[in-house]
Protein backbone atom coordinates (compact mmCIF):
# COMPACT_ATOMS: atom_id res chain seq x y z
CA UNK A 1 0.00 0.00 0.00
CA UNK A 2 1.20 3.49 -0.80
CA UNK A 3 0.12 6.46 1.29
CA UNK A 4 0.79 9.77 -0.44
CA UNK A 5 0.81 12.96 1.59
CA UNK A 6 0.54 16.36 -0.08
CA UNK A 7 3.51 18.56 0.82
CA UNK A 8 2.28 21.69 -0.98
CA UNK A 9 2.45 24.97 0.97
CA UNK A 10 -1.21 24.96 2.04
CA UNK A 11 -1.07 21.42 3.42
CA UNK A 12 2.31 22.17 4.96
CA UNK A 13 0.79 25.03 6.95
CA UNK A 14 -2.09 22.75 8.01
CA UNK A 15 0.38 20.25 9.45
CA UNK A 16 1.41 17.77 6.75
CA UNK A 17 4.81 17.37 8.43
CA UNK A 18 3.18 16.32 11.73
CA UNK A 19 0.97 13.88 9.84
CA UNK A 20 3.99 12.33 8.09
CA UNK A 21 5.78 11.97 11.41
CA UNK A 22 2.76 10.45 13.19
CA UNK A 23 2.00 8.04 10.36
CA UNK A 24 5.66 7.00 10.36
CA UNK A 25 5.47 6.29 14.08
CA UNK A 26 2.17 4.39 13.80
CA UNK A 27 3.56 2.28 10.95
CA UNK A 28 6.79 1.56 12.83
CA UNK A 29 4.90 0.68 16.05
CA UNK A 30 2.91 -1.98 14.20
CA UNK A 31 5.93 -3.11 12.19
CA UNK A 32 4.18 -2.43 8.93
CA UNK A 33 7.20 -0.83 7.23
CA UNK A 34 7.31 -3.54 4.59
CA UNK A 35 3.61 -3.20 3.80
CA UNK A 36 3.10 0.57 3.72
CA UNK A 37 5.14 3.06 1.74
CA UNK A 38 4.96 6.75 2.60
CA UNK A 39 5.47 9.22 -0.23
CA UNK A 40 5.14 12.95 -0.70
CA UNK A 41 3.37 14.70 -3.53
CA UNK A 42 3.06 18.07 -5.20
CA UNK A 43 -0.14 20.02 -4.47
CA UNK A 44 -3.15 17.80 -5.22
CA UNK A 45 -5.37 20.79 -5.99
CA UNK A 46 -7.76 20.08 -3.11
CA UNK A 47 -6.32 22.64 -0.70
CA UNK A 48 -9.69 23.40 0.96
CA UNK A 49 -9.98 19.78 2.17
CA UNK A 50 -6.34 19.47 3.27
CA UNK A 51 -4.19 17.99 4.52
CA UNK A 52 -4.66 15.84 1.42
CA UNK A 53 -3.70 12.20 1.92
CA UNK A 54 -4.18 9.44 -0.62
CA UNK A 55 -4.35 5.73 0.11
CA UNK A 56 -3.30 4.39 -3.27
CA UNK A 57 -5.57 6.56 -5.48
CA UNK A 58 -8.31 7.31 -2.92
CA UNK A 59 -8.28 10.86 -1.51
CA UNK A 60 -8.87 11.78 2.17
CA UNK A 61 -8.72 14.99 4.17
CA UNK A 62 -6.73 14.45 7.37
CA UNK A 63 -5.74 16.82 10.16
CA UNK A 64 -2.94 16.35 12.71
CA UNK A 65 -5.64 15.55 15.32
CA UNK A 66 -7.36 12.92 13.21
CA UNK A 67 -4.28 10.95 12.12
CA UNK A 68 -4.77 8.13 14.65
CA UNK A 69 -8.43 7.59 13.77
CA UNK A 70 -7.61 7.84 10.05
CA UNK A 71 -4.93 5.18 10.53
CA UNK A 72 -7.21 2.89 12.59
CA UNK A 73 -10.31 3.18 10.42
CA UNK A 74 -9.04 3.75 6.89
CA UNK A 75 -5.48 2.46 6.63
CA UNK A 76 -5.60 -0.73 8.72
CA UNK A 77 -8.79 -2.12 7.22
CA UNK A 78 -7.37 -1.78 3.70
CA UNK A 79 -4.27 -3.83 4.42
CA UNK B 1 21.27 41.64 -13.89
CA UNK B 2 22.04 40.56 -17.44
CA UNK B 3 22.14 36.83 -18.01
CA UNK B 4 23.37 34.76 -20.88
CA UNK B 5 21.64 31.51 -21.75
CA UNK B 6 22.85 28.37 -23.49
CA UNK B 7 19.75 28.30 -25.69
CA UNK B 8 16.51 30.22 -26.07
CA UNK B 9 14.79 27.31 -24.32
CA UNK B 10 16.69 28.11 -21.09
CA UNK B 11 15.80 31.77 -21.56
CA UNK B 12 12.09 31.06 -21.95
CA UNK B 13 12.09 28.77 -18.90
CA UNK B 14 13.82 31.54 -16.93
CA UNK B 15 11.32 34.17 -18.10
CA UNK B 16 8.32 31.99 -17.22
CA UNK B 17 9.74 31.17 -13.78
CA UNK B 18 10.50 34.85 -13.19
CA UNK B 19 6.95 35.95 -14.05
CA UNK B 20 5.47 33.21 -11.86
CA UNK B 21 7.81 34.14 -8.98
CA UNK B 22 6.94 37.83 -9.34
CA UNK B 23 3.19 37.16 -9.13
CA UNK B 24 3.65 34.66 -6.28
CA UNK B 25 5.66 37.16 -4.21
CA UNK B 26 2.91 39.74 -4.83
CA UNK B 27 0.20 37.24 -3.89
CA UNK B 28 -1.48 37.70 -7.29
CA UNK B 29 -0.63 34.41 -8.95
CA UNK B 30 -4.08 32.81 -8.91
CA UNK B 31 -5.73 35.82 -10.58
CA UNK B 32 -2.99 36.73 -13.03
CA UNK B 33 -1.27 33.47 -14.08
CA UNK B 34 -3.37 33.43 -17.26
CA UNK B 35 -1.86 36.75 -18.33
CA UNK B 36 1.71 35.42 -18.49
CA UNK B 37 1.46 33.87 -22.00
CA UNK B 38 0.25 37.23 -23.39
CA UNK B 39 2.94 39.16 -21.59
CA UNK B 40 5.76 36.92 -22.85
CA UNK B 41 4.37 36.40 -26.37
CA UNK B 42 2.83 39.73 -27.41
CA UNK B 43 1.63 40.73 -30.89
CA UNK B 44 0.78 38.59 -33.87
CA UNK B 45 4.03 37.23 -35.26
CA UNK B 46 5.49 33.99 -33.99
CA UNK B 47 9.22 33.68 -33.42
CA UNK B 48 9.74 29.93 -33.08
CA UNK B 49 6.54 28.09 -33.99
CA UNK B 50 3.73 28.15 -36.50
CA UNK B 51 1.74 30.87 -34.72
CA UNK B 52 1.58 32.92 -31.52
CA UNK B 53 -1.31 30.76 -30.28
CA UNK B 54 0.89 27.69 -30.16
CA UNK B 55 3.70 29.66 -28.53
CA UNK B 56 1.28 30.93 -25.88
CA UNK B 57 -0.03 27.42 -25.23
CA UNK B 58 3.56 26.27 -24.62
CA UNK B 59 4.05 29.16 -22.18
CA UNK B 60 0.76 28.25 -20.49
CA UNK B 61 1.92 24.66 -19.98
CA UNK B 62 5.27 25.92 -18.67
CA UNK B 63 3.40 28.15 -16.19
CA UNK B 64 1.59 25.03 -14.94
CA UNK B 65 4.94 23.30 -14.34
CA UNK B 66 6.35 26.38 -12.61
CA UNK B 67 3.29 26.30 -10.32
CA UNK B 68 4.00 22.66 -9.44
CA UNK B 69 1.20 21.18 -11.51
CA UNK B 70 1.26 18.65 -14.33
CA UNK B 71 1.80 20.40 -17.69
CA UNK B 72 -1.42 18.91 -19.09
CA UNK B 73 -4.12 17.54 -16.75
CA UNK B 74 -4.50 14.24 -18.61
CA UNK B 75 -0.80 13.46 -18.27
CA UNK B 76 0.50 11.37 -15.41
CA UNK B 77 0.78 13.42 -12.28
CA UNK B 78 3.66 12.00 -10.33
CA UNK B 79 6.82 12.36 -12.35
CA UNK B 80 9.07 15.40 -11.88
CA UNK B 81 10.09 15.50 -15.54
CA UNK B 82 7.00 16.17 -17.61
CA UNK B 83 6.09 16.45 -21.27
CA UNK B 84 5.03 19.85 -22.60
CA UNK B 85 2.76 18.38 -25.27
CA UNK B 86 2.35 21.53 -27.33
CA UNK B 87 6.12 21.93 -27.56
CA UNK B 88 6.84 18.41 -28.87
CA UNK B 89 7.41 18.46 -32.62
CA UNK B 90 6.96 14.69 -32.97
CA UNK B 91 10.39 14.38 -34.64
CA UNK B 92 10.83 11.82 -37.46
CA UNK B 93 10.22 8.51 -35.89
CA UNK B 94 12.05 6.31 -38.42
CA UNK B 95 15.48 6.07 -36.91
CA UNK B 96 17.65 5.20 -39.96
CA UNK B 97 17.30 7.00 -43.27
CA UNK B 98 19.36 6.98 -46.46
CA UNK B 99 20.63 10.46 -47.38
CA UNK B 100 21.71 11.98 -50.71
CA UNK B 101 25.25 10.80 -49.99
CA UNK B 102 24.27 7.36 -51.29
CA UNK B 103 26.42 6.72 -54.39
CA UNK B 104 24.52 3.63 -55.53
CA UNK B 105 27.87 1.85 -55.30
CA UNK B 106 28.64 -1.65 -56.50
CA UNK B 107 29.62 -3.11 -53.15
CA UNK B 108 26.19 -2.44 -51.57
CA UNK B 109 27.55 -3.19 -48.13
CA UNK B 110 24.32 -1.91 -46.57
CA UNK B 111 22.42 -4.69 -48.28
CA UNK B 112 24.87 -7.29 -47.04
CA UNK B 113 24.86 -5.88 -43.52
CA UNK B 114 21.08 -5.94 -43.08
CA UNK B 115 19.83 -9.14 -41.49
CA UNK B 116 16.18 -8.25 -41.96
CA UNK B 117 15.88 -7.65 -45.69
CA UNK B 118 15.00 -4.00 -45.12
CA UNK B 119 17.29 -2.49 -47.79
CA UNK B 120 15.87 -1.91 -51.27
CA UNK B 121 17.17 0.07 -54.24
CA UNK B 122 14.78 2.54 -55.85
CA UNK B 123 15.14 5.83 -57.72
CA UNK B 124 18.94 5.69 -57.91
CA UNK B 125 19.71 5.11 -54.23
CA UNK B 126 19.19 2.73 -51.35
CA UNK B 127 15.91 2.91 -49.42
CA UNK B 128 15.08 1.47 -46.03
CA UNK B 129 11.80 -0.37 -45.66
CA UNK B 130 10.77 0.88 -42.25
CA UNK B 131 8.27 -1.92 -41.77
CA UNK B 132 11.16 -4.40 -41.79
CA UNK B 133 13.88 -2.25 -40.17
CA UNK B 134 14.78 -3.30 -36.61
CA UNK B 135 16.96 -0.23 -36.03
CA UNK B 136 20.10 -2.30 -35.40
CA UNK B 137 22.30 0.26 -37.20
CA UNK B 138 24.41 -2.32 -39.08
CA UNK B 139 23.72 -0.63 -42.46
CA UNK B 140 24.87 2.77 -41.17
CA UNK B 141 28.07 1.19 -39.84
CA UNK B 142 28.69 -0.62 -43.12
CA UNK B 143 28.23 2.31 -45.53
CA UNK B 144 31.64 3.61 -46.69
CA UNK B 145 30.10 7.02 -47.53
CA UNK B 146 28.32 7.56 -44.18
CA UNK B 147 25.20 7.90 -46.28
CA UNK B 148 22.81 6.43 -43.71
CA UNK B 149 21.83 8.89 -41.00
CA UNK B 150 20.93 7.86 -37.48
CA UNK B 151 18.02 10.11 -36.62
CA UNK B 152 17.13 8.73 -33.23
CA UNK B 153 15.02 11.30 -31.47
CA UNK B 154 17.24 13.40 -29.21
CA UNK B 155 15.03 12.76 -26.16
CA UNK B 156 15.19 9.01 -26.67
CA UNK B 157 18.92 9.08 -27.40
CA UNK B 158 19.63 11.08 -24.25
CA UNK B 159 17.67 8.80 -21.91
CA UNK B 160 20.01 6.37 -20.11
CA UNK B 161 17.22 4.08 -18.92
CA UNK B 162 15.06 3.71 -22.03
CA UNK B 163 12.11 5.46 -20.36
CA UNK B 164 11.06 7.41 -23.46
CA UNK B 165 8.51 6.16 -25.96
CA UNK B 166 6.17 7.84 -28.46
CA UNK B 167 2.41 7.85 -28.39
CA UNK B 168 0.24 7.22 -31.46
CA UNK B 169 0.66 10.87 -32.54
CA UNK B 170 4.47 10.65 -32.25
CA UNK B 171 4.38 12.83 -29.14
CA UNK B 172 6.95 11.91 -26.51
CA UNK B 173 5.81 9.88 -23.50
CA UNK B 174 7.75 9.15 -20.29
CA UNK B 175 7.45 5.81 -18.56
CA UNK B 176 7.64 6.94 -14.95
CA UNK B 177 8.23 3.39 -13.73
CA UNK B 178 11.58 3.59 -15.52
CA UNK B 179 12.36 7.34 -15.35
CA UNK B 180 15.06 8.32 -12.84
CA UNK B 181 14.43 12.08 -13.32
CA UNK B 182 18.06 12.66 -14.29
CA UNK B 183 17.00 15.53 -16.56
CA UNK B 184 19.02 14.51 -19.62
CA UNK B 185 15.97 14.71 -21.91
CA UNK B 186 15.20 18.17 -20.52
CA UNK B 187 18.55 19.53 -21.69
CA UNK B 188 18.68 17.51 -24.89
CA UNK B 189 15.29 18.12 -26.52
CA UNK B 190 15.98 20.84 -29.15
CA UNK B 191 12.36 22.03 -28.89
CA UNK B 192 12.22 22.23 -25.12
CA UNK B 193 9.36 19.73 -24.91
CA UNK B 194 10.43 18.28 -21.56
CA UNK B 195 10.75 20.18 -18.34
CA UNK B 196 10.61 19.80 -14.58
CA UNK B 197 7.82 20.63 -12.12
CA UNK B 198 8.63 23.21 -9.49
CA UNK B 199 8.10 23.72 -5.77
CA UNK B 200 9.02 27.40 -6.20
CA UNK B 201 5.50 28.75 -5.63
CA UNK B 202 5.04 26.65 -2.48
CA UNK B 203 8.33 28.01 -1.16
CA UNK B 204 7.38 31.63 -1.95
CA UNK B 205 3.97 31.16 -0.30
CA UNK B 206 5.66 29.80 2.84
CA UNK B 207 8.09 32.74 2.86
CA UNK B 208 5.13 35.12 2.48
CA UNK B 209 3.35 33.38 5.38
CA UNK B 210 6.23 34.32 7.69
CA UNK B 211 7.35 30.73 8.24
CA UNK B 212 11.04 30.02 9.00
CA UNK B 213 12.28 28.88 5.62
CA UNK B 214 15.94 27.89 5.42
CA UNK B 215 17.88 27.54 2.16
CA UNK B 216 20.49 24.82 1.68
CA UNK B 217 22.71 25.38 -1.34
CA UNK B 218 24.32 22.42 -3.07
CA UNK B 219 28.12 22.28 -3.41
CA UNK B 220 28.00 23.24 -7.11
CA UNK B 221 27.13 26.80 -6.05
CA UNK B 222 30.56 28.46 -6.32
CA UNK B 223 30.72 30.43 -9.57
CA UNK B 224 27.03 29.98 -10.39
CA UNK B 225 26.17 33.65 -10.02
CA UNK B 226 29.40 35.08 -11.46
CA UNK B 227 33.16 34.78 -11.07
CA UNK B 228 33.33 37.10 -8.07
CA UNK B 229 30.08 36.15 -6.35
CA UNK B 230 30.98 34.10 -3.28
CA UNK B 231 28.84 31.77 -1.18
CA UNK B 232 28.61 34.48 1.50
CA UNK B 233 27.24 36.97 -1.00
CA UNK B 234 24.68 34.44 -2.21
CA UNK B 235 23.63 33.84 1.40
CA UNK B 236 23.06 37.57 1.88
CA UNK B 237 20.97 37.71 -1.31
CA UNK B 238 18.97 34.63 -0.27
CA UNK B 239 18.16 36.25 3.09
CA UNK B 240 16.97 39.34 1.18
CA UNK B 241 14.52 37.04 -0.62
CA UNK B 242 12.91 36.28 2.72
CA UNK B 243 14.67 33.07 3.74
CA UNK B 244 15.60 32.96 7.41
CA UNK B 245 19.15 31.83 6.65
CA UNK B 246 21.23 29.73 4.29
CA UNK B 247 23.43 26.72 4.92
CA UNK B 248 25.94 25.03 2.67
CA UNK B 249 25.13 21.43 1.78
CA UNK B 250 28.91 20.88 1.70
CA UNK B 251 28.59 20.89 5.51
CA UNK B 252 26.19 17.94 5.35
CA UNK B 253 28.58 16.41 2.80
CA UNK B 254 31.35 16.41 5.43
CA UNK B 255 29.04 14.45 7.76
CA UNK B 256 28.37 12.02 4.90
CA UNK B 257 32.11 11.55 4.22
CA UNK B 258 32.71 10.61 7.84
CA UNK B 259 29.75 8.23 8.14
CA UNK B 260 30.13 6.68 4.71
CA UNK B 261 33.84 6.12 5.44
CA UNK B 262 33.00 4.21 8.63
CA UNK B 263 30.38 2.21 6.77
CA UNK B 264 32.80 1.47 3.95
CA UNK B 265 35.38 0.01 6.34
CA UNK B 266 32.72 -2.29 7.84
CA UNK B 267 31.72 -3.45 4.36
CA UNK B 268 35.34 -3.88 3.29
CA UNK B 269 36.24 -5.92 6.36
CA UNK B 270 33.19 -8.11 5.76
CA UNK B 271 34.31 -8.62 2.16
CA UNK B 272 31.37 -6.68 0.71
CA UNK B 273 31.31 -3.93 -1.89
CA UNK B 274 29.56 -0.62 -1.36
CA UNK B 275 28.15 2.14 -3.55
CA UNK B 276 27.57 5.80 -2.71
CA UNK B 277 24.05 7.09 -2.12
CA UNK B 278 24.27 10.86 -2.55
CA UNK B 279 23.18 11.23 -6.20
CA UNK B 280 19.38 10.82 -6.31
CA UNK B 281 19.31 9.70 -9.95
CA UNK B 282 21.95 7.04 -9.15
CA UNK B 283 19.85 5.89 -6.17
CA UNK B 284 16.76 5.70 -8.43
CA UNK B 285 18.83 3.81 -11.02
CA UNK B 286 19.64 1.19 -8.38
CA UNK B 287 16.10 1.03 -6.97
CA UNK B 288 14.32 0.85 -10.33
CA UNK B 289 16.80 -0.99 -12.54
CA UNK B 290 19.24 -2.88 -10.30
CA UNK B 291 17.26 -3.79 -7.16
CA UNK B 292 19.55 -6.81 -6.68
CA UNK B 293 22.41 -4.51 -5.62
CA UNK B 294 20.34 -2.42 -3.19
CA UNK B 295 22.03 -4.34 -0.37
CA UNK B 296 25.35 -2.84 -1.51
CA UNK B 297 24.10 0.75 -1.42
CA UNK B 298 25.35 2.90 1.43
CA UNK B 299 22.69 3.44 4.10
CA UNK B 300 24.11 6.90 4.82
CA UNK B 301 21.68 9.74 4.10
CA UNK B 302 22.45 12.18 1.29
CA UNK B 303 24.23 15.47 2.05
CA UNK B 304 20.86 17.18 1.46
CA UNK B 305 19.15 15.14 4.19
CA UNK B 306 22.16 15.51 6.50
CA UNK B 307 22.12 19.30 6.14
CA UNK B 308 18.35 19.39 6.73
CA UNK B 309 18.78 17.31 9.90
CA UNK B 310 21.54 19.63 11.13
CA UNK B 311 19.34 22.71 10.60
CA UNK B 312 16.31 21.05 12.24
CA UNK B 313 18.43 19.94 15.22
CA UNK B 314 19.17 23.62 15.82
CA UNK B 315 15.79 25.05 14.73
CA UNK B 316 13.01 22.45 15.02
CA UNK B 317 10.46 24.61 13.18
CA UNK B 318 12.71 25.14 10.18
CA UNK B 319 11.37 24.43 6.70
CA UNK B 320 14.41 23.27 4.73
CA UNK B 321 14.71 23.98 1.01
CA UNK B 322 17.48 22.38 -1.01
CA UNK B 323 18.71 24.53 -3.91
CA UNK B 324 20.91 22.85 -6.50
CA UNK B 325 21.68 22.10 -10.14
CA UNK B 326 19.63 18.91 -9.97
CA UNK B 327 16.14 17.93 -11.09
CA UNK B 328 16.26 14.48 -9.46
CA UNK B 329 16.60 16.05 -5.99
CA UNK B 330 12.91 16.98 -6.25
CA UNK B 331 12.04 13.30 -6.50
CA UNK B 332 14.39 12.53 -3.60
CA UNK B 333 12.38 14.98 -1.48
CA UNK B 334 9.13 13.23 -2.41
CA UNK B 335 10.61 9.77 -1.75
CA UNK B 336 12.24 10.70 1.55
CA UNK B 337 9.52 12.65 3.39
CA UNK B 338 10.01 10.47 6.45
CA UNK B 339 13.75 11.25 6.70
CA UNK B 340 13.29 14.59 8.44
CA UNK B 341 15.73 16.33 6.09
CA UNK B 342 14.68 18.57 3.21
CA UNK B 343 11.06 19.67 2.92
CA UNK B 344 11.42 21.03 -0.63
CA UNK B 345 13.96 21.14 -3.44
CA UNK B 346 14.42 23.74 -6.11
CA UNK B 347 17.06 24.59 -8.70
CA UNK B 348 19.63 27.30 -9.37
CA UNK B 349 17.50 28.25 -12.40
CA UNK B 350 14.53 28.88 -10.12
CA UNK B 351 16.68 30.73 -7.57
CA UNK B 352 17.94 33.04 -10.35
CA UNK B 353 14.31 33.73 -11.33
CA UNK B 354 13.42 34.54 -7.72
CA UNK B 355 16.34 37.01 -7.55
CA UNK B 356 15.18 38.61 -10.81
CA UNK B 357 11.56 38.81 -9.61
CA UNK B 358 12.64 40.69 -6.49
CA UNK B 359 15.33 42.69 -8.30
CA UNK B 360 18.09 41.31 -6.07
CA UNK B 361 21.60 40.83 -7.43
CA UNK B 362 24.03 38.74 -5.33
CA UNK B 363 26.88 40.70 -6.95
CA UNK B 364 25.79 43.72 -4.86
CA UNK B 365 26.32 41.76 -1.61
CA UNK B 366 29.53 41.66 0.43
CA UNK B 367 29.34 39.00 3.15
CA UNK B 368 31.65 36.03 3.58
CA UNK B 369 30.89 32.46 4.64
CA UNK B 370 32.40 28.98 4.79
CA UNK B 371 30.66 26.04 6.42
CA UNK B 372 31.85 23.03 4.43
CA UNK B 373 35.42 21.83 3.98
CA UNK B 374 37.04 21.96 0.55
CA UNK B 375 36.36 18.22 0.34
CA UNK B 376 32.64 18.75 0.96
CA UNK B 377 32.60 21.46 -1.68
CA UNK B 378 34.06 19.02 -4.22
CA UNK B 379 31.15 16.58 -3.82
CA UNK B 380 29.80 18.22 -6.95
CA UNK B 381 32.53 16.91 -9.25
CA UNK B 382 33.09 13.36 -10.38
CA UNK B 383 35.58 11.71 -8.02
CA UNK B 384 34.90 14.26 -5.30
CA UNK B 385 32.89 11.98 -3.01
CA UNK B 386 35.57 9.28 -3.22
CA UNK B 387 38.33 11.81 -2.50
CA UNK B 388 36.45 13.09 0.56
CA UNK B 389 35.79 9.60 1.96
CA UNK B 390 39.46 8.64 1.49
CA UNK B 391 40.45 11.93 3.14
CA UNK B 392 38.61 10.90 6.32
CA UNK B 393 40.80 7.76 6.47
CA UNK B 394 43.90 9.91 6.09
CA UNK B 395 42.77 12.31 8.83
CA UNK B 396 42.10 9.38 11.17
CA UNK B 397 45.49 7.80 10.28
CA UNK B 398 43.81 4.67 8.99
CA UNK B 399 45.56 2.59 6.37
CA UNK B 400 42.88 1.24 4.08
CA UNK B 401 43.96 -0.39 0.86
CA UNK B 402 40.80 -0.55 -1.21
CA UNK B 403 40.07 -0.16 -4.88
CA UNK B 404 37.67 2.56 -5.98
CA UNK B 405 35.60 3.10 -9.10
CA UNK B 406 34.26 6.52 -10.00
CA UNK B 407 31.39 6.45 -12.49
CA UNK B 408 30.86 9.72 -14.31
CA UNK B 409 27.46 9.78 -16.00
CA UNK B 410 24.56 7.36 -16.01
CA UNK B 411 26.03 5.10 -18.69
CA UNK B 412 29.18 4.43 -16.66
CA UNK B 413 27.00 3.92 -13.57
CA UNK B 414 24.94 1.34 -15.45
CA UNK B 415 28.03 -0.57 -16.59
CA UNK B 416 29.45 -0.74 -13.06
CA UNK B 417 26.09 -1.76 -11.55
CA UNK B 418 25.73 -4.48 -14.15
CA UNK B 419 29.17 -5.84 -13.23
CA UNK B 420 28.36 -5.56 -9.53
CA UNK B 421 25.08 -7.42 -10.06
CA UNK B 422 26.83 -10.39 -11.65
CA UNK B 423 29.67 -10.30 -9.11
CA UNK B 424 32.38 -9.31 -11.57
CA UNK B 425 33.24 -5.80 -10.41
CA UNK B 426 36.84 -5.75 -9.15
CA UNK B 427 36.52 -2.49 -7.17
CA UNK B 428 35.36 -2.25 -3.53
CA UNK B 429 33.80 1.23 -3.53
CA UNK B 430 31.63 2.60 -6.34
CA UNK B 431 30.92 6.30 -6.63
CA UNK B 432 27.93 6.93 -8.87
CA UNK B 433 26.98 10.28 -10.38
CA UNK B 434 24.31 10.39 -13.08
CA UNK B 435 25.62 13.58 -14.70
CA UNK B 436 28.86 13.31 -16.69
CA UNK B 437 31.52 15.17 -14.71
CA UNK B 438 29.26 15.40 -11.64
CA UNK B 439 26.69 17.89 -10.37
CA UNK B 440 28.60 20.81 -11.95
CA UNK B 441 27.09 19.59 -15.22
CA UNK B 442 23.63 19.26 -13.72
CA UNK B 443 20.59 19.99 -15.89
CA UNK B 444 19.50 23.04 -13.87
CA UNK B 445 22.78 24.96 -13.69
CA UNK B 446 22.22 28.64 -14.44
CA UNK B 447 25.81 29.41 -15.44
CA UNK B 448 27.10 27.09 -18.14
CA UNK B 449 29.71 29.42 -19.53
CA UNK B 450 33.11 28.08 -20.48
CA UNK B 451 34.81 30.00 -17.69
CA UNK B 452 32.55 28.48 -15.03
CA UNK B 453 34.91 25.73 -13.82
CA UNK B 454 37.84 28.16 -13.72
CA UNK B 455 35.80 30.69 -11.70
CA UNK B 456 34.58 27.96 -9.38
CA UNK B 457 38.05 26.53 -8.76
CA UNK B 458 39.42 30.01 -8.08
CA UNK B 459 36.74 30.54 -5.42
CA UNK B 460 37.28 27.15 -3.79
CA UNK B 461 41.03 27.79 -3.70
CA UNK B 462 40.28 30.71 -1.35
CA UNK B 463 38.46 28.48 1.17
CA UNK B 464 40.35 27.44 4.30
CA UNK B 465 41.92 24.00 4.68
CA UNK B 466 39.85 22.70 7.58
CA UNK B 467 39.74 18.93 7.86
CA UNK B 468 36.55 16.96 7.26
CA UNK B 469 36.51 15.30 10.69
CA UNK B 470 37.50 18.53 12.44
CA UNK B 471 34.59 20.31 10.73
CA UNK B 472 32.07 17.61 11.73
CA UNK B 473 33.36 17.54 15.32
CA UNK B 474 32.17 21.14 15.80
CA UNK B 475 28.59 19.85 15.68
CA UNK B 476 29.08 16.73 17.85
CA UNK B 477 26.61 17.86 20.49
CA UNK B 478 23.77 17.88 17.93
CA UNK B 479 24.05 14.07 17.64
CA UNK B 480 22.96 13.94 14.01
CA UNK B 481 21.63 10.54 12.95
CA UNK B 482 23.19 9.72 9.58
CA UNK B 483 21.26 6.57 8.64
CA UNK B 484 18.35 6.37 6.20
CA UNK B 485 15.18 5.26 7.94
CA UNK B 486 13.51 2.07 6.82
CA UNK B 487 10.95 3.90 4.65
Amino acid sequence: MTITICIGSSCHLKGSRTIIQKLGELIAARQLNDKIELNGSFCMGECANGVCVKINEELFGVSPDSVESFFETEVLRRL
Amino acid sequence: MKRTFVTDINKIKYEVNTEVARLAFAGELDEKANEIPYKLIPGRSAQYRCCVYKEREIIRERVQLAMGRAAVPSRKQKNIVQVIEAACEGCPINRFNVTNNCQMCMAKKCLGACNFGAIKFEGGHAVIDHKKCKECGKCAEACPYNAIADLMRPCKRSCPVDAITMDEDNIVDINDEKCINCGQCVINCPFGALSDRSFMVDIIKLINSGASVYAMVAPAIEGQFGADVSVGMIREAIIKLGFKDMYEVSLGADFVSKHEGEELIEHYEAGEKMTTSCCPAFVSLIKKHFPQVLKNMSTTVSPMTATGRIIKAMYPDAICVFIGPCIAKKSEVIDSITFGGADYAMTYEELASMFEARDIDPADCTEDLQQGSKYGKQYSISGGVTAAVLQTFKEANKEVDLKVKTCSGALECKKALMMLKVGKLPEDFIEGMACVGGCVNGPAMINKERTFMKDRNAQIAKADDRGVLENVAQYDELNIDMVRTKQ
